[in-house]
């Protein structure tokens, strides 16, 4: 219980910087739209970790929901990683086909 | 036929001019991609005659490479001779590496190490990481050359315009030979002296390179 309550202060913490950061215009509105689905679904998995617990054990797995929640945290977490990684890797291409550019015209 | 040489140079100071000197007068033009070098490889360059390009921004040495592929391109090449900055190529291979072209025998030609001439090449150079990486590119890439990472070699234009260098850094060598392997040209290897002044690319250097051409091939 009194973990529940420091996991959804967390995440009290996290909406309320959200809300900073869209009233200084620091994000997009799609940025901020897709992290406060994220961290109200966050909330809800933390409300309702007695019934993720009972849907996990129907499925046939032996942990507990919040085992659950974090595989599938660490999933996400790799999958925007390597994202990211693909970004940087075309940003590279880019910043390297300018400098060439630049270097041919000089 | 005109030939160009491309050497890319990073911090090449204290060779780039002897290289040059040597160079010069064996091809048409010098083209020195200077990859925002941090002493004066670049003035040096100059005054040594070459044609100096310069990349306000550190790209690496395939990076480099292309931009020296695109200028001779664009001032008709016909030849494209690459060859390193820091004076471990003797210059006089120049026209071994060119001749099978010239003769029409060859598209593409590898300087390689360890064909008949002597190198010093350092033990684990030798006996480790190069067979290593001869197996790495014969298993996975159908390569079947003696020497995997030679950066000495010759490409006719119309080879310089389809191989379109795009890895940055080290990995382009082995991006060389996977698309003239692919592309069906006609290969050959020529017997070069390379004079080891320090140890070169090292053992981690070979796993960027995979991760590179890795990451290369997702975001095709």
């Amino acid at each position: 219980m009194i973990q529940q309550a420091v996991a959804l202060l967390i995440i009290a913490f996290f909406l309320v910087r959200l809300f900073q950061q869209k009233k200084k215009q620091q994000i997009s509105k799609n940025e901020f739209t897709f992290w406060l689905i994220f961290w109200l679904l966050a909330g809800l998995a933390i409300g309702f970790i007695k019934t993720i617990d009972q849907v996990v054990a129907q499925l046939g797995f032996s942990g507990s929901g919040i085992n659950f929640l974090f595989y599938l945290a660490v999933m996400i977490l790799f999958y925007f990683l390597f994202k990211m990684r693909l970004k940087i890797v075309k940003l590279e291409k880019n910043i390297t086909d300018l400098t060439r550019e630049m270097s041919l015209r000089k | 036929m005109r030939v160009f040489c491309v050497i890319p140079a990073y911090n090449e100071a204290k060779t780039i001019a002897d290289v040059i000197s040597q160079v010069k007068p064996l091809v048409d033009e010098v083209v020195v991609v200077d990859d925002n070098s941090q002493d004066n490889t670049l003035t040096l360059a100059k005054e040594a005659g070459a044609t100096a390009l310069h990349h306000p921004i550190n790209r690496g040495q395939g990076a480099a490479l292309q931009t020296g592929n695109a200028y001779a391109l664009e001032h008709s090449a016909d030849i494209i001779v690459h060859f390193d900055a820091d004076g471990q190529f003797l210059s006089q291979e120049i026209a071994d590496v060119v001749q099978p072209i010239k003769d029409q025998k060859a598209e593409i030609v590898f300087g390689s190490r360890f064909l008949e001439k002597k190198t010093n090449l350092p033990w684990s150079k030798k006996h480790l990481i190069m067979p290593l990486a001869r197996l790495i590119n014969k298993l996975f890439f159908g390569i079947n050359l003696t020497d995997p990472q030679s950066g000495f070699r010759a490409m006719t234009k119309d080879v310089a315009r389809q191989i379109k260098i795009e890895n940055d850094g080290m990995a382009h060598c082995n991006e060389i030979l996977i698309k003239s392997f692919k592309n069906k040209y006609r290969i050959q290897e020529v017997p070069i002296t390379v004079i080891y002044h320090e140890f070169g690319q090292k053992f981690s250097g070979g796993f960027r390179i995979i991760k590179d051409l890795i990451y290369k091939k997702i975001i095709k």
